[in-house]
C-alpha cells in the first residue's frame, strides 16, 4: 500500500507539534510496511527512509516573522523568503496564497506519482490533499491536529482558514481527529457526520532521559519551588489564566516561582499582566527553550502546567512526565483523555488551578505517584498504537472503495 | 432443612467538599458542601432515601407482616444514622419499625465505617463501643454478631470478637480460603473456641447485588422463581445461604426500572414455597448449626473486587499516605479532649475517603466499577489532605492552649504548696519536739 502524504513541515526543522506528530506517525507506518511519499511545500533537510517530494524546488531557506513559522497563523499573515546567503527573494506572500500554490503543485505531483490513497495533515495541507483527490480520484484522509477554533480560543475564527477546513472536510472520505475533544469540534462546528471521523490519539516516542545538570540552582537552594509553563504564548494556550492562578498561589506560598517558556503574539500582554498583578518577583520569562535547555527546565521544575483554552492533544505534559515532573493539565485538552495520572482543571477555574498547584507542591507522595504511574501510562500512549489504527483505517477505506467499484 | 440468612448493610459517609489549600486554617467545616454535586451529603442522602431507603423499608415491612417466617439482619454505620437524624428522620423511623418486629437483627460494627482494626486497636475498640451505644439508644438492641467495615476479616479480628462476647462474625466465602468446602455451612475461626463465622455466598449474593440489572448477563432478566430454584438447589449440600449485600442494592445500585423491587417483593414467598426452606437471622443461624470445620484467614479478607483484599482502599501510595497520616495523629487528637475535633478526625477515618483515591481501575479502564463523587482520585486525595492539614492545625492549637493552661495550674498549686511548706516549717520551729528525721521527710 502506497500513501501520498501531504504535510507542512517536518523535523529536523523545529516548528512545534505538527512536524513532530507527522514524523512520529510516519516512522511507525513505515515500520508496519507501508510505502509513504511525503510531500512538503518547501525543500528542507530530511530524516527517515521515506521518499520526500518538495513542492517548491526553489533552493531557498524559509525565514519568517518569528511566530509565522507555525502553520496556525492567520491566513493573511505574511511570510518572507530568503536565499541561503540571506538575500530576500520574494516579499510578503500570504499563507493563504502559499496554501493555494501548494495545492496547485499537489495536483501535478499526484498525476506523476503512483499511490493508493492520500493523507493530508492540517489545514495548510488540506487543499493539497483535495487537489490530489481531484486529480486521481483516490480516497482522501484528512488528519486534524488542530482547527481554527483551537487557534482562536473562541468562536472568533479566521474566516479563510475556516472556509478551507470546511470545504476540505466535506471533500474527504475519512477524517482522523487526534482526540475526542477535536472530533467534537469537527462535528459541532463544521457540520461533519460523526461517523466519518475516527479518533486516533497521538503518541509519544518512548524515551528515558538522562539526568541533566540542574538549572536555577540559586532559586532551588533558597527552597523555591518551580512551576513551569512551556508552549506558545497565544490566546489558545491560556497563559493569562496561568498568571492569574500564580497570583493566588503566591498569596498563599511566596516561595513559588513560575517559569514561562515560549513566545507568541500574547507575550507583551502577559508581561503587562505580570506587572499589573505585582508578580515580577515570581515570574521568569525564559524565552523559547529547545532541546537540552528545555529538558533541564522540565527536570528542575516541581510541576508543569498546561492551562490551554483549547488543546487538540498536548505533547508537552507527556514530555514533562518522561522527565519526572508531574503535570496539571486543562480538561479542555485531548491528552486529558489518555492521561489519567495527571491533575486536571478547567482552564477558566483559576482558583482550582491555584489549589492544585499548591497541593502538588505540598504533597510529595502524590507528586511521586503521579510521575511513577504516569510513566507507566506513557508506555501505552505510543505512535505504534496510533499507526496501527491509521493502517486499519486505510484498509477499511480501500476495501470500501474497491467494493464500490 | 435449609435456611436463608439475608443481611443488608446501610451506610453513607460524610463526603469531604472540595476543600482547597487556601481553606486550611480558615474553614473548619469539611463536610458541608451545598452544591449540586454528589459531595453534598444532605442531597445524596435525600436522593438515596427516595430511591432506596423509603421504598425498600416499606417493602420489607410488608414482607414481615405477610410472612411470619421472614427474617433478616441489618447493619448500620453510625455515620448514616447521624445523617438520617439530621436530614431525614422518617428513614430512621422506618428502620426502627422494622427492628421492632423482633425479626430483624442488628449487627455490631465500627461507628465510623473505618479500617481502625488494622491501624489502631484502641481506636477500633472505642468506635465499636460508640456504635453499640448508638444502636442501643436508637433501637434498644445490643448486637451479638459482628461485621467489620467492607466485610474485612482476619483470624485476629475473630479472636477479638470472641474475647469481647460476640457469638458470631461475618466474612466473605472466598474460594481460596474455603478450598473444596462450601460457604453454606457454619464454621469456626482459627484460634477461637466458641465464636462462629458466617460466610457470604458471593455467587448468589452478587447475582442480586451486581448482576441483577445487567442485560448482558446470561440469566437476565432474573425473576424470583428462578432465583428461589437456585437456592433450593442447595438442599442437601448446605444448611444456610448467607446473602450479604448493600441495602442500597434495592433502588440505588439496581434501579427501580430493573424490576428489583418486584423481585424483592416476590422472593420470600418463592423461597418459602419449598416446604423445607426458611429464613433465619445471623444469631439464629449460629445457634441452630454446629461448626463443620475451621476457617483460617491469616491475611486480610474483604468483599471487594476480584482480589478480596484491602487494595481498593490502601493499594496505592496516596491512599497509604492518607490513612497512615490520619492514624499518626491519634494521640494528639485524643489528648485534646475536644469532642468536636475527635469527631471530625473520626469522620475522616471512614473507608470511603480512601476508596475514592483508588487508581486500580485506571489500568483496566473499568471506570464505572468504582463509584466516586470526585472527578479523579487525585481530587479526592487533595480534598482529604487539605482537610486533614486544617485538622492538624486545629489539633496543634488545641494542644498548645491546653499546655499553656497547665503552667498556670502548676504555678498556682506550687504557690499553695510553698505556703503550706512554710507553715509546716514554722510549725516545726514552734513545736517542742524538733525531730530532724521527721522534718527532713516532710520537706
Amino acid at each position: 500500500m502506497r500513501v501520498l502524504t501531504f504535510g507542512w513541515d517536518y523535523p529536523p526543522i523545529k516548528n512545534g507539534g505538527l512536524g513532530v506528530a507527522c514524523h512520529g506517525l510516519t516512522e511507525e507506518l513505515l515500520e508496519l510496511g507501508l510505502d509513504i511519499v511525503f510531500v512538503l511545500p518547501r525543500e528542507q533537510p530530511i530524516i527517515g527512509n521515506q521518499k520526500f517530494i518538495f513542492a517548491n524546488k526553489t533552493p531557498a531557506t524559509i525565514h519568517v516573522f518569528p511566530s509565522a513559522l507555525l502553520p496556525y497563523q492567520h491566513a493573511q499573515s505574511y511570510v518572507e523568503y530568503f536565499t541561503e546567503d540571506g538575500k530576500r527573494i520574494r516579499f510578503s506572500r500570504r499563507i493563504i496564497d502559499e496554501v493555494y500554490r501548494y495545492a496547485d503543485s499537489a495536483y501535478d505531483i499526484a498525476l506523476r506519482e503512483q499511490f493508493d490513497l492520500i493523507h493530508a495533515h492540517d489545514w495548510t495541507s488540506y487543499l493539497a490533499g483535495v487537489a490530489a483527490k481531484l486529480a486521481t480520484g483516490k480516497p482522501l484522509v484528512l488528519h486534524v491536529h488542530a482547527t481554527a477554533f483551537d487557534q482562536a480560543g473562541s468562536n472568533n475564527v479566521d474566516p479563510d482558514i475556516y472556509a478551507v477546513e470546511r470545504r476540505a472536510f466535506h471533500n474527504a472520505d475519512s477524517i482522523v481527529a487526534i482526540s475526542n475533544y477535536t472530533k467534537g469540534i469537527v462535528v459541532d462546528k463544521y457540520g461533519v457526520n460523526p461517523d466519518k471521523v475516527s479518533v486516533i490519539h497521538n503518541g509519544i516516542k518512548p524515551y528515558s532521559p538522562p539526568l541533566l545538570p540542574s538549572v536555577l540552582y540559586e532559586l532551588k537552594a533558597q527552597g523555591k519551588k518551580i512551576v513551569f509553563y512551556n508552549g506558545r504564548i497565544t490566546i489558545q494556550k491560556g497563559v493569562d489564566y496561568f498568571v492569574r492562578a500564580a497570583r493566588r498561589v503566591v498569596d498563599t506560598d511566596p516561595q513559588v516561582i513560575f517559569v514561562i517558556s515560549g513566545w507568541g503574539d500574547m507575550e507583551h500582554q502577559i508581561m503587562h499582566l505580570v506587572g499589573e498583578l505585582g508578580l515580577s518577583q515570581h515570574v521568569i520569562f525564559a524565552g523559547a527553550l529547545w532541546d537540552e535547555e528545555r529538558d533541564r527546565m522540565y527536570q528542575v521544575a516541581d510541576l508543569l502546567v498546561m492551562p490551554s483554552v483549547s488543546e487538540p492533544f498536548g505533547l508537552v505534559p507527556l514530555e514533562a512526565i518522561q522527565h519526572g515532573t508531574p503535570v496539571l493539565i486543562s480538561k479542555q485538552s485531548g491528552v486529558a483523555e489518555v492521561l489519567t495520572h495527571a491533575l486536571k482543571v478547567d482552564f477558566w477555574d483559576t482558583e482550582e488551578m491555584a489549589n492544585k498547584i499548591l497541593s502538588a507542591l505540598r504533597y510529595k507522595v502524590m507528586n511521586r505517584q503521579l510521575v511513577e504511574e504516569g510513566r507507566k501510562e506513557l508506555s501505552r500512549i505510543t505512535w505504534r498504537r496510533a499507526a496501527e489504527k491509521v493502517l486499519a483505517l486505510y484498509k477499511k477505506l480501500l476495501d470500501f472503495v474497491h467494493k464500490e467499484r | 432443612m435449609l435456611t436463608v440468612c439475608p443481611y443488608f448493610h446501610v451506610h453513607q459517609p460524610h463526603r469531604i467538599k472540595r476543600y482547597r489549600v487556601f481553606d486550611i486554617g480558615n474553614d473548619a467545616e469539611y463536610f458541608n458542601a451545598e452544591d449540586n454535586t454528589d459531595l453534598n451529603n444532605a442531597r445524596v442522602l435525600r436522593k438515596v432515601a427516595e430511591k432506596s431507603y423509603l421504598p425498600t423499608t416499606a417493602i420489607l415491612g410488608e414482607l414481615l407482616a405477610k410472612h411470619p417466617e421472614f427474617r433478616f439482619a441489618l447493619s448500620f454505620s453510625g455515620t448514616v444514622l447521624d445523617q438520617f437524624e439530621a436530614y431525614m428522620p422518617e428513614v430512621l423511623h422506618a428502620f426502627q419499625d422494622l427492628v421492632h418486629t423482633g425479626r430483624v437483627e442488628i449487627l455490631a460494627d465500627t461507628y465510623y465505617h473505618s479500617l481502625a482494626f488494622f491501624y489502631s486497636r484502641p481506636e477500633f475498640e472505642r468506635q465499636v463501643t460508640l456504635h453499640q451505644k448508638r444502636i442501643q439508644e436508637l433501637f434498644e438492641y445490643t448486637p451479638k454478631v459482628f461485621r467489620n467495615t467492607e466485610l474485612s476479616y482476619t483470624n485476629s479480628l475473630a479472636k477479638w470478637c470472641e474475647d469481647n462476647g460476640y457469638t458470631g462474625i461475618m466474612a466473605e466465602g472466598w474460594d481460596p480460603i474455603l478450598g473444596w468446602r462450601s460457604p453454606n455451612y457454619v464454621y469456626q475461626p482459627t484460634g477461637c473456641s466458641s465464636i462462629k463465622v458466617l460466610l457470604k455466598n458471593y455467587k448468589l449474593s452478587d447475582d442480586i447485588a451486581f448482576r441483577f440489572g445487567n442485560k448482558n448477563w446470561e440469566s437476565w432478566p432474573l425473576n424470583a422463581d428462578t432465583y428461589a430454584q437456585w437456592i433450593h438447589a442447595h438442599h442437601g449440600d448446605g444448611e444456610t445461604i448467607n446473602l450479604f449485600m448493600d441495602f442500597e442494592t434495592f433502588g440505588e445500585h439496581q434501579w427501580d426500572d430493573t424490576g428489583i423491587f418486584d423481585f424483592l417483593r416476590a422472593l420470600p414467598e418463592k423461597i418459602l414455597a419449598h416446604g423445607d426452606t426458611s429464613f433465619k437471622t445471623p444469631s439464629e443461624t449460629i445457634a441452630s448449626y454446629d461448626s463443620v470445620g475451621e476457617i483460617d484467614v491469616p491475611h486480610i479478607l474483604t468483599w471487594a473486587d476480584t482480589d478480596r483484599d484491602l487494595t481498593a482502599w490502601v493499594g496505592n501510595d496516596i491512599q497509604r499516605d492518607a490513612i497512615t497520616t490520619i492514624y499518626r495523629m491519634e494521640n494528639d487528637v485524643i489528648n485534646t479532649d475536644d469532642a468536636s475535633l475527635i469527631e471530625t478526625w473520626r469522620r475522616l477515618q471512614t473507608s470511603d475517603h480512601f476508596y475514592y483515591m483508588c487508581t486500580k481501575w485506571f489500568s483496566d479502564g473499568d471506570v464505572h466499577a468504582y463509584f466516586s463523587p470526585y472527578e479523579s482520585p487525585y481530587d479526592a486525595y487533595i480534598a482529604f489532605m487539605n482537610a486533614l492539614s486544617d485538622l492538624q492545625l486545629r489539633v496543634h492549637d488545641a494542644l498548645q492552649k491546653k499546655e499553656t493552661q497547665i503552667p498556670i495550674a502548676k504555678s498556682f498549686w506550687s504557690r499553695v504548696w510553698n505556703v503550706i511548706r512554710t507553715l509546716i516549717q514554722k510549725l516545726f520551729d514552734v513545736l517542742p519536739f524538733r525531730h530532724k528525721r521527721i522534718r527532713s521527710r516532710v520537706i
